[in-house]
């Protein structure tokens, strides 16, 4: 089963890479990125071979432990789970979820990360080869690791995209989301905050407590398993050991619960009826022509669609990981900092926009025959995308001002809120059908990626937020000014939202008549099964 | 009105001239024409793979076709196309809906893109819900909708702005008996009042119960067109069409040799 899993894995990649130039493209990127990471991870694991044992110790639990939490948050927040090899394809087959796990357990890690990861936690061997004891926990020590870091993540994107598809968890599930990344930002600021010192001591000292307290936490069970060998308290060693099992275990038996959830029903259909009220709100907030029909069926779908609440998720979360980081460490938070936070949503807005028609999936077939016009199908994605976001920002921009008690920077703030925000519409418009972006596919985890589609996903958010920037300059340049000249911040508002209402009306516009001349095309590419 | 028509012939219904596609290596239709006239109800068969789909979604705006045009009562679906899409109601196979809406929803989605004004899509998506006999799931989503109804929920969507030519995709796949009914009294309704239907199936008796005339694809290309009886050339529907596709009984190769490991439980 095993061999038949890993091999449809390799079957799968090799056929993808056969279809299309950009996966090529996107597979090397990665190897490119990949190879240059573990070199450099290397070199540094092998130059720790000659430090003293307890900076070693210290360095690569911290190192390991931050790697386990990235493969968490990475997966969660930006690419996904790999499932090339998707486990409710294996729902007619007369296989238990039990026999299936091995395979696809194996099957996911053949890909860029996993592998680069296998072979960083190699060179955890070289650092601990120091006498027979530690070499033999070190090689115990890599395959646990790896196997801890890609069970985490499949484990916790599974659960979130099961609780994120029914209804009953679904807004606690957003939240969780949202306090998740807020107490990412908790973390970082306790390690930054506690690293002010600055003296090389000081620094090392902290080092070595954070080391050791991570050491203890699930992230950190299995990487200190060496280094507690090499330090000297073999029982401790051992012990940990123990719990790293244990966590494996948990993680594979909690995955196991999913798989077989997958295997019985697929999130498609999830067996129970859903009924909806009549005379809808979101119908009654748009004009009565084919942009407002399609702006209140896009918003039917940001509260009934789980793909769109991972999107507020995935854009929220950093201005929150932002503001708490600042606000809570009184010393040394950057009051400004934190009430310039809300403009990331709007820097990141572009992207959900250019994002919403990849969305739709080959559903888009009924704006292509009924011959609504381009122009119709952007403004509509544009004016629900500003009825869910706009308060958000709103909010976000009030609270942040209000809770840095930085009220003098309120105008400012808001003007590039609202400004780029505008522009970003606008700019999204434009981006979403000159490309589409490969996403889940519509009822499947929003948490699904395939190989490639992580990467796609990030170059067209990196794009749109470029144009944003490139477009708000006038805007950003008035506020920079308003530093020294504070009327400026008035023009500043002015200016930007007379730059974002010429972006949105040019975006709309030019992305219209594109999307006319290339419906075919477009829908091709969004129908595409990625 | 009847002068002008008297004087000048009708446009037919659809009209296909020289349609090529091909997906990489593949030929899919190569080099098709096709003419339905108005008031038809105009069966398009042919064996899986032949490419009807290809040929259906090219002639509705769906797909761009690599050589050849398209027109729709007489308007270019390729050079006009908000003028030909207007006039035709479409239902493709395989292809989504916005089925996080419910079928209610779905079926004003539709209208309103399509501009039909708001108390007219109330009264006729009533109409069309009772009589497809989706009246009482009306308010469910379309994602929990089975087979069947999703066939009929997107067969009430290519109504709702009183298309004058339907083309409909394998519009009976999954469909049940009583509604099968249902839909071909809605069709035969519909052609007798003036419009035109183009369905694609491979179910022969469908075909010949239903149909007025109907055309035979095979490897991308027409191997005979024209109304039921000229096709049927005297045999039975299935038999011609068996004919035509040079079908061979697999069973004539080597009699009990074929699938003999399926014959018996090896259980």
């Amino acid at each position: 089963m095993v061999a038949v899993i890993v091999g449809l894995k390799l079957t799968l990649l090799r056929n993808g890479l056969r279809r299309s130039v950009w996966r090529i493209v996107a597979l090397v990127i990665g190897l490119v990125y990949g190879v240059g990471i573990v070199l450099g991870c290397w070199a540094g694991l092998v130059a720790l071979r000659f430090a003293p044992a307890d900076l070693a110790a210290a360095v690569t639990v911290l190192g390991f432990g931050l790697l386990t939490v990235g493969w968490l948050l990475m997966s969660l927040l930006v690419f996904g789970s790999d499932e090339t090899v998707d486990p409710a394809k294996f729902a007619l087959l007369p296989v238990p979820a039990r026999r299936l796990q091995p395979g696809l357990f194996l099957a996911g890690l053949i890909g860029v990360p996993g592998i680069a990861t296998t072979l960083i936690a190699a060179g955890l061997i070289a650092t601990w080869s120091r006498n027979p004891v530690t070499v033999v926990a070190a090689v115990i020590t890599v395959p646990l690791g790896v196997a801890t870091c890609s069970l985490l993540a499949r484990t916790a994107t599974s659960a979130f995209a099961q609780a994120l598809s029914s209804r009953r968890f679904r807004d606690f599930a957003a939240v969780a989301l949202a306090l998740f990344g807020a107490s990412i930002g908790l973390a970082i600021n306790a390690v930054t905050n506690a690293s002010r010192g600055f003296e090389p001591t000081v620094l090392l000292a902290i080092l070595h407590r954070t080391g050791e307290v991570i050491g203890w936490t699930p992230i950190g069970w299995i990487w200190s398993v060496p280094a507690e060998t090499a330090v000297g308290s073999p029982v401790i060693a051992v012990v940990k050991l123990l719990l790293a099992a244990a966590f494996l275990a948990v993680l594979w038996l909690a995955w196991r619960y999913f798989l077989s959830g997958s295997l019985t029903s697929p999130l498609e259909s999830g067996g129970r009826t859903r009924t909806t009220v009549r005379g809808n709100l979101a119908e009654r907030l748009f004009p009565d022509t084919p942009a407002g029909a399609i702006a209140s069926r896009v918003l039917l779908y940001w509260r009934r669609d789980p793909r769109y609440l991972a999107a507020i998720g995935g854009i929220c979360v950093a201005p929150i990981i932002v503001i708490v980081t600042q606000l809570i460490n009184v010393d040394h938070g950057s009051r400004p900092v934190a009430a310039f936070a809300p403009v990331f949503i709007s820097l990141l807005l572009g992207s959900v926009v250019t994002t919403d028609i990849s969305y739709d999936g080959s559903a888009l077939w009924i704006h292509v025959v009924t011959g609504v016009s381009g122009m119709a199908d952007r403004a509509g994605r544009a004016m629900a995308t500003a009825v869910v976001i706009g308060p958000i920002v709103v909010i976000m921009t009030v609270a942040a001002v209000l809770l840095s008690g930085e009220a003098h920077l309120f105008s400012v703030v808001l003007a590039l809120t609202i400004g780029l925000g505008l522009i970003g519409l606008g700019v999204g418009c434009w981006a979403g059908s000159v490309w589409q972006v490969p996403v889940p596919p519509p009822g499947q985890s929003p948490f699904q990626r395939n190989n490639s589609g992580g990467l796609a996903s990030l170059a067209s958010m990196g794009a749109s937020t470029g144009l944003t920037v490139i477009i708000g300059l006038p805007t950003i340049v008035l506020v920079i000014l308003s530093y020294w000249f504070g009327w400026l911040a008035y023009l500043a508002i002015v200016v930007g939202i007379v730059s974002g209402a010429l972006a949105i009306r040019y975006g709309v516009r030019i992305g219209g008549r594109r999307l006319e001349a290339r419906w075919p095309e477009v829908l091709t590419r969004v129908s595409a099964k990625t | 009105m009847t002068l002008y028509a008297s004087d000048q012939p009708r446009p037919p219904a659809l009209d296909l001239r020289g349609l090529v596609k091909s997906f990489g290596q593949k030929v899919a239709v190569r080099g098709l024409d096709l003419r339905v006239e108005q008031g038809r109800m105009f069966g398009l068969v042919g064996p899986n793979g032949a490419g009807k789909t290809t040929t259906l979604s090219m002639a509705t705006g769906l797909l761009r076709p690599d050589a050849g045009e398209a027109y729709v009562l007489g308007r270019d679906v390729w050079n006009d196309p908000p003028a030909a899409k207007a006039l035709m109601g479409v239902l493709p196979d395989g292809l989504r809906l916005f089925d996080r809406l419910s079928g209610r929803e779905l079926l004003r989605y539709v209208g309103r893109l399509r501009g039909v004004p708001a108390d007219a899509i109330a009264t006729r998506s009533e109409e069309l819900l009772d009589a497809l006999g989706l009246a009482s799931d009306a308010d469910q989503l379309v994602v929990d909708y089975s087979a069947g109804m999703t066939k009929k929920i997107g067969l009430a969507c290519a109504l709702i702005h009183a298309p004058r030519l339907l083309i409909l995709d394998e519009p009976f796949e999954a469909v049940d008996p009583v509604s099968g009914e249902g839909i071909r009294t809605i069709l035969r309704g519909y052609v007798a009042s003036g419009g035109t239907v183009v369905l694609s199936s491979h179910v022969m008796e469908l075909v010949e119960s239903l149909c007025d005339s109907l055309a035979v694809v095979v490897d991308g290309q027409i191997l005979a067109a024209g109304t039921l009886d000229e096709v049927r050339a005297g045999e039975s529907l299935q038999q011609r069409f068996l004919n035509l596709v040079g079908f061979r009984s697999a069973t004539h190769a080597g009699e009990s040799e074929v699938l003999a490991w399926l014959r018996s439980s090896s259980v």
